[in-house]
């Protein structure tokens, strides 16, 4: 069962052509990592599933609803999460308050008017202890390190708890041993929640990526397992210029 | 519960024991003084409403005067229909013969009081859909704001027929409310009015620690990323503007009966900007110290103006300033500040103590073990 179906793709910014063409399936439950040179359109890609960026062209359905046209929270409400490449927390807020806010499955008014704020909440202590902020959980985001951070960016999406997650280099700043930890909390994921992950660093890639796609200048240029990519000649030249 | 709710219930106890016995003891329930302090009070509500869109969800709405303006001649055309005969005197002057049609409702007490809350609710609450919804943000709320507050004052002021005009509504009748005739040189209108703004802080600290007010404070952090978690951030920004605009109105009801007229003055650009004023010295985090900010700089006017007759706004322009660059949260900025230094430095003394009950919200630390 196909999850995300994108097809024919398309953005320009000012006559670049960020995405061009591109089209790819997840299926459900699936973890597919996104390679490719800087500035090959990955995070573009992630924008135009999200909603942050509107595409000029093509098609993106979740579930086999068509989501091209809807704003940024109706999709988040057909369960898509999006963790950014900066990392993008509410530094003003506490790592608490943070989870809180991301536990959004409730996001109407009336809900949010009728409780407080800062519930205790067995889901939000798991996920802390998971990321390893329990201790930090009362500190205010913009104190954390950047490693910190990115936990807790990780963190705000397990919150989240959508179906279908795009994580945008979720590994960056962090030591090898968070690095593999990561890969664990991901492997946990599969199955019950498809990812989507843009990564650089391939020891990660092939902890779990389920299937690989290479972009190169807003096409795809491979796609495949981690040892049909390792082999192909096309991601070579694209890797090492020409 | 978490330990910030239980600081500001806390605060908020104070504050009432200060309004409800401190004061009026202090003033020796004279009622004139209390009159004055009671209008202290009802502008206090008008600083606290606008603590909730400036401060919670960083909405700079400037024209908070108009909706504080369309409570207060709700208010003032009850009034004024019960003291005239039929139509009001100002409208003979103007050649009115006939109560306009948008007068009459305005006999009934219940109808003014709701209108005074939801015709500013249902305005400002238009002008928010119409900014929300195109995604208007930050120093552009302030400018459209203050456009249409400017606007309104003009045209209130341009229907002398209907409005009285420059001169306002003047010679008022006082309020019977069920029965009781509302004297406001007495002790219970100032209790009166201490009520309804405990109602009102009630009200803002309880929406300040709902999940609500904390999707506010996100918005206002950051409104995409809100976006992103399933928030409609319109919604959440056009109901808080609503909310502020209808305490507003209330504020402007309270304040008609406490100075007996109502002028287009209510409407100015000087008067918004004075709320905007009273807010950041308070401090536009919480609306207690909003509220707060609002009775502080009002008694010094009343002290001071006496003294600097014609330098008061100069000299309230300098404080401004001053506020802005060294204090930016405000006085609770400073407490909040003060307190946790003193907390660290207490923490680092003797940690194991039990007695660390005054421990701030903004402290850092999991006391809940
Ligand atoms: N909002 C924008 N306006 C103009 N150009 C943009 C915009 N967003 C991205 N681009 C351009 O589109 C191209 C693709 O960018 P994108 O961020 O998707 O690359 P990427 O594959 O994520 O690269 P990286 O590995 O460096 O993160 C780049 O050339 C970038 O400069
Ligand atoms: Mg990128």
């Amino acid at each position: 069962m196909e999850h995300l179906q994108v097809t024919d793709l398309h953005v320009e910014f000012g006559g670049l052509r960020a995405v061009d063409g591109l089209s790819f399936d997840v299926k459900q439950g699936e973890i597919l990592c996104l390679l490719g040179p800087n500035g090959a359109g990955k995070s573009t890609t992630l924008d135009l599933i999200c909603g942050k960026t509107q595409p000029t062209g093509g098609s993106i359905r979740v579930n086999g609803v068509e989501v091209s046209r809807l704003l940024e929270f109706r999709r988040a409400r057909l369960g898509i999460g999006r963790k950014f490449q900066v990392p993008s927390v509410y530094k003003e807020l506490t790592v608490v308050e943070n989870l809180s806010v991301a536990r959004s499955r409730r996001p109407g008014i009336w809900h949010a008017l009728t409780r407080l704020s800062l519930r205790p909440s067995k889901d939000v202590d798991n996920i802390l202890e998971l990321v390893g902020l329990t201790e930090k959980s009362q500190d205010l985001a913009g104190n954390l390190s950047h490693g910190e951070t990115q936990w807790l960016e990780i963190a705000m999406l397990l919150a989240q708890d959508s179906r279908l997650i795009l994580m945008d280099e979720p590994t960056a700043g962090m030591t090898i041993q968070e690095t593999q930890r990561t890969a664990e909390i991901f492997r946990s994921l599969s199955g019950s929640h498809t990812l989507i992950v843009v990564e650089h660093d391939m020891s990660f890639v092939r902890n779990v990526a389920d299937r690989i796609i290479v972009m190169n200048r807003g096409t795809k240029l491979a796609e495949g397992s981690i040892a049909e990519i390792e082999t192909n000649e096309d991601v070579k030249t694209a890797y090492l210029g020409h | 519960m978490n330990s910030r709710f239980y600081y500001d219930l806390i605060a908020l106890a104070v504050f009432c024991a200060v309004i409800f016995l401190g004061v009026p003891a202090l003033m020796s329930y004279d009622g004139f003084e209390l009159n004055t302090f009671a209008r202290y009070l009802s502008l206090a509500i008008v600083s606290m409403a606008l603590a909730l869109s400036w401060g919670t969800a960083g909405l700079l709405n400037l024209g908070q005067a108009a909706t504080f303006g369309m409570g207060a001649y709700a208010m003032a055309m009850h009034l004024k229909l019960k003291v005239s005969d039929g139509l009001p005197d100002f409208m003979g002057w103007n050649n009115v013969e006939k109560l306009p049609l948008v007068w009459v409702p305005f006999e009934s007490l219940s109808f003014t009081l709701l209108a005074g809350l939801l015709v500013p609710a249902a305005v400002g609450g238009l002008i928010a859909i119409f900014m929300f919804r195109a995604r208007i943000a930050g120093v552009f709320v302030a400018v459209i704001t203050l456009a249409f507050l400017v606007a309104f004052q003009l045209l209130v002021i341009e229907q002398q027929g209907f409005t009285g005009g420059q001169n306002g509504l003047t010679g008022l009748a006082p309020l019977t409310l069920a029965g009781w005739t509302v004297d406001t040189y007495s002790v219970s209108f100032y209790y009166l009015v201490a009520g309804c703004l405990t109602v009102a802080l009630a009200l803002g600290v309880y929406i300040s620690h709902s999940k609500f007010g904390l999707i506010l404070r996100a918005i206002r952090e950051d409104a995409d990323r809100t976006r992103f978690f399933g928030y409609n951030v319109a919604t959440y920004q056009t109901v808080i503007f609503c909310v502020s605009a209808a305490l507003a109105g209330w504020a402007g009801m309270l304040y008609t009966l406490v100075l007996e007229f109502a002028s287009p003055t209510y409407m100015g650009v000087s008067f918004s900007l004075a709320i905007v004023i009273w807010c950041a010295v308070g401090g536009r985090e919480s609306v207690l110290a909003a509220a707060v900010g609002a009775i502080i700089v009002n008694l010094l006017e009343g002290r001071l103006s006496d003294v600097f007759v014609e330098g008061w706004h100069m000299l309230l322009g300098i404080v401004f300033v001053l506020v802005v660059m060294f204090m930016p949260r405000g006085i609770y900025g400073v407490i909040v500040d003060v307190v946790r230094r003193l907390n660290e430095a207490r923490r680092g003394g003797r940690q194991d103590s039990a007695e660390d009950a005054l421990l701030p919200a903004t402290i850092q630390t999991n006391r809940e073990r």
